[in-house]
């Protein structure tokens, strides 16, 4: 009796793999144009991986499109293989775009764009590598971050933190990073108070929450540190415990966090959603060869693709006027922004004035 | 200094808890491999319970500072049903390892295995993303214990700063639950029964003692601290988020236990000097040792001659290499229960 029973239960277990692996290869209608494969964390990280997302959502609804997302494997470890697998498995789906966010798809996405003319790659936060079928798109994240540092010390704030993911080799971090450090420079010159600032890469190397750098940056607020730039995804998660702990404030990263935690003053926004919009429009109206091949965008003030959502801050010492005109100087020009991307301890050997940075 | 204090706190007492539940199992004689496993179930049912809770507006009316004392019952009855879905967890080791004879090494990895699986198929169903966060809100702000809350919000003396400031009830009775179950180990009729059967279980049967029962006993109380311990590790370290990972925290119980020789005072020892080393690692850039304005370890990292070996990765190696050379002291005098690990068969003399 128990053979019998094993040997039913065994078949029906074989023909549900069976079942399960034919099921995507029969349905042909089950296609999908606007594919995204994902950065390092979760889907709705409410950062990154989120506002491109929400842009390939949005454009796809508008247009009556299919849209599918797919996660390479291994979460946070994934491998360029991993990835390369997720970018093929979105062509098999049926693919025309696929929008890649995140930097570190680069050596996956050159192997797929190359095996698969046909279909288009919108590399966030990448380059162009001068294929037809991929257009990088870049942001100036040093304005942003100048935009929230400059928020910050105008605010009142002397005592300020930044947290960086990607432990310092992520170059969208690192112009986030320098761009906060020259903001506050700019504002306490401005305001002419000095400001002390904690730098570090430690702990957000994966950029995933963890005890230890919540245990850092409690620390941090404990001997007197006021607000801590978060810019690394899910890091954000250990930055607002510490803070919230220590009635402390953050800066919010990528998109608007002020719905994830009470703690955020304002978020240094990179228009993901928007820009996406843009670039999947480029591809379907005929004008994707001006942002691909030897042509790449690099988007900041001028295109409305950096700054601070005015409608959700919680800044009470500097105005939305105040701000406008700080945009538009930076848009005009008149304000530049250094991008060189420096390493941490050359951030913190530049000849400040105003700005002491302590390298941890 | 109650800062290092505090945060040690943070890190030692989930290991405790977690370690004890080890002991517990052990000393019935069933090695419970599975405490990282359990307490990944427990954490996503305690953070699912808060977010469930929320999601209802249960207790919205309470959060803030005025209903601190609401809140915290919050807490415990969360803990309370963490704890009790650590326990059912736990019953599938017993069955595999008490009823079927199994394994019980690999009955305990099979659990290490299907707790994460499990909890993140239903994380993304929930919440459709890798992580399950509260509702609404953070973690310290709903539920954590600050001084102005009992009227003190002027007193600055080390005691209020360090007890009754920034921290989590869980802390207290996790240290209250461990005092109570160790004495229940040592000094009732029961503990002793359950250490017989961890022991000899042979000889215990032929005194009456039904061994079964008291394995069963064993598991269960352990599966309860273990998936307790796991919610509190995400309240306190994590704001409050299951994503199918505690950081190894069951793992690092299991070696604080047996590193403390399967002792709960030896326990509390090891898993206090693995959290303060590991708290300094953490903290270091904000740590004034001797209380003179000065950060010794930060400055020391900054040196360049002693930066060289005292920087951040050296202090991040700290926890671990101080365990280790303690170990080498220590662990010649280390005894595991002697039975556990083999399944009882009434048969064998």
């Amino acid at each position: 009796m128990k053979k019998i029973i094993a040997l039913a239960l065994s078949l029906l277990m074989v023909f549900a793999i069976v079942a399960c692996t034919a099921a995507p290869a029969n349905s042909g209608s089950d296609k999908y144009e606007i594919a995204m494969v994902t950065d390092v964390g979760a889907l709705m990280d409410k950062s990154f991986n989120q506002g491109t997302w929400e842009g390939c959502e949005a454009y796809a609804k508008e247009h009556g499109l299919t849209y599918k997302y797919y996660q390479p494997a291994n979460g946070s470890e994934a491998t360029d293989d991993d990835r390369y697998d997720a970018m093929k498995a979105a062509v098999q789906g049926g693919a025309k775009v696929i929008v890649t966010p995140g930097f570190l798809q680069g050596n996956a996405l050159e192997k797929a764009a190359k095996e698969f003319p046909e279909v288009k790659f919108i590399f966030i936060d990448g380059w162009s590598m001068g294929l037809d079928n991929v257009s990088g798109i870049a942001y100036k994240e040093e304005q942003s971050g100048y935009l929230a540092g400059y928020a910050a010390v105008m605010e009142g704030y002397t005592k300020l933190g930044f947290c960086g993911g990607g432990g310092g080799t992520n170059p969208a971090c690192c112009r986030y990073g320098y761009g906060f450090v020259q903001g506050a420079e700019a504002a306490a010159e401005a305001k002419g108070v000095d400001v002390e600032i904690k730098y570090t890469w430690q702990y957000g190397a994966s950029f995933s929450a963890s005890p230890e750098l919540q245990t850092m940056v409690g620390g941090w607020y404990e001997k007197g540190t006021e607000i801590v730039f978060s810019a690394g995804g899910s890091i954000f998660n250990s930055i607002t415990a510490a803070a919230a702990a220590n009635d402390a404030k953050v800066i919010g990263v990528d998109v608007d966090q002020s719905y994830e935690s009470d703690t955020v003053v304002t978020s240094a926004l990179k228009g993901l959603t928007a820009s996406v919009k843009w670039a999947l429009a480029k591809v379907y109206d005929g004008t994707w060869a001006e942002i691909s091949g030897a042509n790449s965008a690099s988007l900041g003030a001028e295109s409305d693709a950096v700054g601070l959502p005015t409608a959700t801050w919680s800044l009470k010492n500097w105005t939305v006027a105040e701000y406008e005109a700080l945009l538009a100087s930076i848009k005009s020009g008149a304000v530049v922004v250094d991008n060189t991307l420096l390493e941490a301890d050359a951030i913190a050997a530049q000849p400040f004035k105003h700005v002491t940075i302590q390298y941890v | 200094m109650s800062f290092l204090i505090r945060e040690t706190l943070v890190y030692a007492v989930p290991l405790m808890i977690v370690a004890l539940a080890g002991v517990f199992a052990e000393r019935s004689g069933i090695i419970n491999l599975a405490l990282e496993g359990i307490m990944i179930f427990g954490a996503f049912i305690g953070a699912f319970f808060i977010y469930e809770m929320q999601m209802n507006e249960v207790f919205v009316l309470q959060s803030g500072a005025a209903n601190w004392g609401t809140m915290q019952m919050f807490v415990l009855l969360t803990m309370l049903v963490a704890g009790i879905a650590g326990a059912i967890f736990s019953l599938l080791l017993a069955f595999a390892a008490i009823n079927l004879k199994a394994d019980q090494t690999i009955g305990g990895t099979a659990l290490n295995l299907l707790a994460p699986a499990f909890v993140l198929f239903f994380i993304r169903i929930i919440a459709n993303q890798d992580d399950l966060r509260m509702y609404r809100g953070d973690a310290a702000s709903w539920f954590m214990l600050k001084k102005s809350f009992f009227g003190l919000k002027e007193a600055d003396g080390f005691f209020v700063n360090t007890f009754l400031n920034k921290v989590y009830i869980t802390t207290y009775v996790c240290l209250l639950l461990f005092v109570l179950l160790s004495i229940l180990l040592y000094k009732t009729k029961f503990g002793l029964r359950l250490r017989a059967c961890g022991e000899n279980p042979q000889a215990a049967a032929s005194l009456g003692i039904n061994v079964f029962h008291m394995r069963y006993a064993g598991v269960i109380i352990s599966g309860f601290l273990a998936g307790m311990g796991g919610f509190v590790y995400a309240l306190t370290t994590s704001n409050c988020v299951a994503n199918g990972d505690v950081a190894g925290f069951g793992f690092l119980a299991l070696a604080v236990m047996i590193f403390g020789n399967w002792k709960p005072l030896n326990i509390a020892g090891a898993a206090l000097l693995f959290g303060l080393f590991k708290c300094m690692a953490a903290s270091y850039s904000t740590l004034d040792l001797d209380g003179n304005g000065q950060y010794l370890l930060l400055n020391l990292s900054k040196d360049p001659v002693w930066g060289k070996i005292l920087n951040a990765n050296f202090y991040r190696l700290l926890p671990y290499l101080v365990s280790l050379i303690v170990l080498a002291f220590t662990s010649k005098k280390s005894r595991a229960p002697k039975a556990e690990g083999i399944p009882y068969d009434p048969g064998k003399r």
